[in-house]
């Protein structure tokens, strides 16, 4: 368990593999809601606060349900009752807890539980730090961080298209491509600007 | 007979789950990048939304509202599972290739998509015309941009090369150019549609 | 379309004349680097440019007429992005790579954001992106500088990545332009002339640049080969298509903050992603990459630099 693990990590999670420009995770959600900064923002938040705790509790399933009963075929169904789960109960507490916060996710919320970036690091935290049934050393802490770091990348790319079609608002769109396709497009300009990165070392 | 032609051919063309309504782009984009592949994840996907849609239009009437969800979430995960398992035994390589986006079939908008909007609300030989629409609207679609992708991003089709001499284009393979592909796709659509009109 | 009323992001251009004055100005400021590549490389170079051009022109003129606008292609600015593009290529690449890079530049980069003064990304860079990913092996064959045939030699920075010995360099040589690299990029002198002109009269302002490149000197300073500061930060300044990029397209209006605060920490964003690229990355080279990342920031960063405007919070 090294520094310079975390930094690839870090740099793989949030440029080179970025979840949204390069793997395609938490896309519908992307195209969706990253037309304004404030809603970005507040499902990015969100987004990485349970890719965080998912990251922690599905790795903990894994190590200590799946693996030592023998029951990972039942990766899937597992972490994604779990993912369900803890979303619900999320909604639940800032319900009760911060009525105002809970008006101000709306939506976005139970929409995060189908946010494939969400299942999806927590089964390529099991693909990556175990293998073989074995548990890699440093698993669980860099599970962890990754989960943060996914959050992170997620973040970085609402951010940066929701400032750029919130400017792109004002201007004239050919007909054609308003809305979806450009967003399409620009995604790809930025997922090729980010490759830039590729082949970090640190 | 001819109501579900109607509803088989509105997943392919009217309500295309990935040009129109915009659904399971994930997977669509991550595994498009050959015709192969792209047809695995097609039929994949049509298995879950299969058995998901029937499953779900039978038991419909029993699931309490309120914990919905989850039940829909465990049935199409069952399914996932039992997709996943038999990839895994019968096709290895087809397994290795789609990798994390099997398992990602059960948050695939479009399973989950379908199940509360048409199967929870529609008769069970219904379900079964839909869940069929979609899953070969879908592949269609699937095998339309993995088409492109192929044959730009690495000048070949089912892994046999054209034309001799053509330089691919590699950004189309990698993720950048699935976007790309992808909206000008859409865009080109778009365009067809406001023609039509 | 033609009694809408548009309200778009200033700079608010009054009159298009001043449009194409200035790009055609910037055209003009680039023309001493682009002969330095062609006496460098050789009359390869100057097909590269013209078919840049050539195609640029045409891709606008036939979108345009295509989508029954208006064609502007005498504004100068294609011509000023196929001329950016020929200079960001190697002299020996195949005609077709500027042709089909400088027809994405105009069709993707800026035709369907709208055209001049809607995009986001600058246009240039957006073509070479994708050449360099489409196309990596052509794209990177650089040729021994005054030597006309086709003699390879690996670029100063290359060489550098791979923990070469570049004893055979000086400052000199690389002020000069006498290193392998593209076409208009190579060549300081050249490109220095043409840009204290756009500063002496004003087009371009000092804030990008220079923080731009005081940055990335400041980080190959001190994270230097040896240890801490014991970086070449001249070498790197002088090395790759930092002055050419940092000048002449971090600076694009268009695609660049408004405000001077905004536009210093373009620069500085610009400097460190270039220099964590130099330094630590796969590529020898960030500079297209760090200013694409930075147009994208380029909003968020308006947004949260505006000027307050007097009276209100």
């Amino acid at each position: 368990m090294n520094a310079t693990q975390f930094l690839t990590i870090f740099i793989s999670a949030v440029f080179v593999y970025n979840v949204i420009l390069s793997r395609f995770l938490g896309l519908c959600s992307f195209i969706a809601i990253s037309k304004e900064t404030k809603p970005a923002l507040a499902m990015s938040l969100a987004v990485m606060f349970v890719t965080t705790m998912s990251s922690i509790i599905t790795w903990l399933i894994y190590r200590f349900l799946l693996l030592p009963f023998g029951m990972t075929y039942l990766r899937t169904i597992s972490f994604i009752l779990v993912i369900a789960a803890f979303v619900q109960l999320v909604e639940m507490i800032i319900k009760k807890v911060s009525p105002p916060m809970y008006r101000f996710f709306g939506i976005y919320l139970p929409l995060i539980t189908v946010n494939c970036a969400v299942l999806g690091v927590a089964v390529l935290n099991s693909d990556m730090f175990f293998l073989n049934g074995k548990v890699l050393p440093g698993s669980f802490i860099y599970s962890v961080f990754q989960g943060i770091c996914v959050g992170l990348g997620y973040t970085l790319a609402m951010l940066l298209m929701s400032g750029v079609r919130e400017r792109l608002d004002l201007c004239n769109i050919p007909e054609a491509v308003k809305e979806f396709p450009l967003a399409f497009i620009i995604a790809s300009i930025m997922s090729l600007s980010f490759m830039g990165f590729n082949g970090f070392k640190f | 007979m001819k109501k579900f032609l109607v509803e088989f051919l509105n997943g392919i063309v009217k309500e295309n789950p990935t040009f129109v309504l915009l659904l399971g782009l994930c997977p669509t984009l991550a595994v498009s990048i050959s015709v192969v592949n792209g047809i695995g994840m097609g039929i994949a996907a049509t298995f879950v939304l299969l058995g998901s849609n029937i499953i779900i239009s039978l038991i419909k009437n029993v699931i309490p509202d309120r914990i919905r969800i989850p039940c829909y979430i465990v049935v199409i995960a069952t399914f996932v599972t039992i997709a996943e398992l038999s990839m895994k035994a019968y096709s290895p390589v087809l397994n290795r290739a789609l990798g994390i986006y099997v398992p990602l079939i059960v948050v695939n908008c479009i399973v989950l998509g379908r199940a509360e909007a048409y199967a929870a609300k529609n008769t069970v030989v219904n379900s079964l015309f839909d869940g069929l629409g979609m899953g070969i609207g879908f592949t269609l679609a699937l095998i339309l941009i993995s088409g492109i992708r192929e044959f730009l991003g690495a000048g070949k089709i089912l892994g046999y090369t054209l034309i001799k001499g053509f330089e691919p284009v590699f950004v189309i393979g990698m993720p950048s150019g699935a976007l790309l592909v992808i909206g000008l796709l859409l865009g080109f659509f778009n365009l067809l549609k406001s023609k039509r009109e | 379309m033609t009694n809408k009323l548009i309200v778009s992001v200033s700079p608010h251009l009054h009159i298009n004349e001043s449009v194409r004055k200035i790009m055609w100005l910037v055209v003009l400021s680039l023309v001493p680097a682009g002969l330095a590549g062609v006496f460098i490389f050789g009359p390869q170079a100057l097909w590269v440019i013209l078919l840049s051009v050539a195609s640029a022109l045409v891709t606008e003129g036939v979108l345009q007429a295509l989508t029954k606008g208006k064609v502007t292609i005498s504004d100068g600015s294609a011509f000023l992005t196929g001329l950016l593009l020929a200079y960001n290529l190697p002299a020996d690449v195949p005609f077709w790579i500027p042709v089909v890079g400088s027809a994405f530049s105009i069709a993707i980069g800026k035709q369907v954001f709208g055209g001049l003064g809607q995009n986001i990304f600058n246009p240039a860079l957006v073509g070479r992106v994708f050449l360099m990913a489409s196309w990596p092996r052509y794209m990177t064959i650089f040729t021994k500088p005054m030597i006309y045939d086709a003699v390879t030699q690996a670029t100063p920075l290359a060489l550098l990545k791979e923990n070469k010995i570049l004893a055979h360099i000086s400052y000199w040589d690389l002020f000069l332009g006498k290193r392998g690299g593209c076409i208009g990029e190579v060549c300081i002198l050249a490109l220095l002339l043409g840009a204290i002109f756009l500063l002496s009269r004003g087009y371009i302002s000092w804030h990008i640049p220079i923080t731009y490149i005081f940055i990335v000197g400041l980080f190959a300073y001190v994270f230097g080969p040896g240890g801490f500061f014991t970086g070449d930060w001249l070498f790197h300044i002088l090395s790759g298509g930092l002055v050419l990029g940092a000048f002449f397209m971090a600076t694009d209006y268009v695609t660049s903050p408004l405000t001077q605060k905004g536009q210093i920490i373009f620069g500085i964003g610009c400097g460190l992603i270039t220099a964590v690229i130099r330094l630590w990355g796969g590529y020898p080279e960030g500079v297209s990459y760090a200013i694409l990342m930075m147009n994208a920031a380029a909003p968020i960063i308006d947004r949260y630099t505006r000027n307050r405007i007097y009276g209100t919070k």
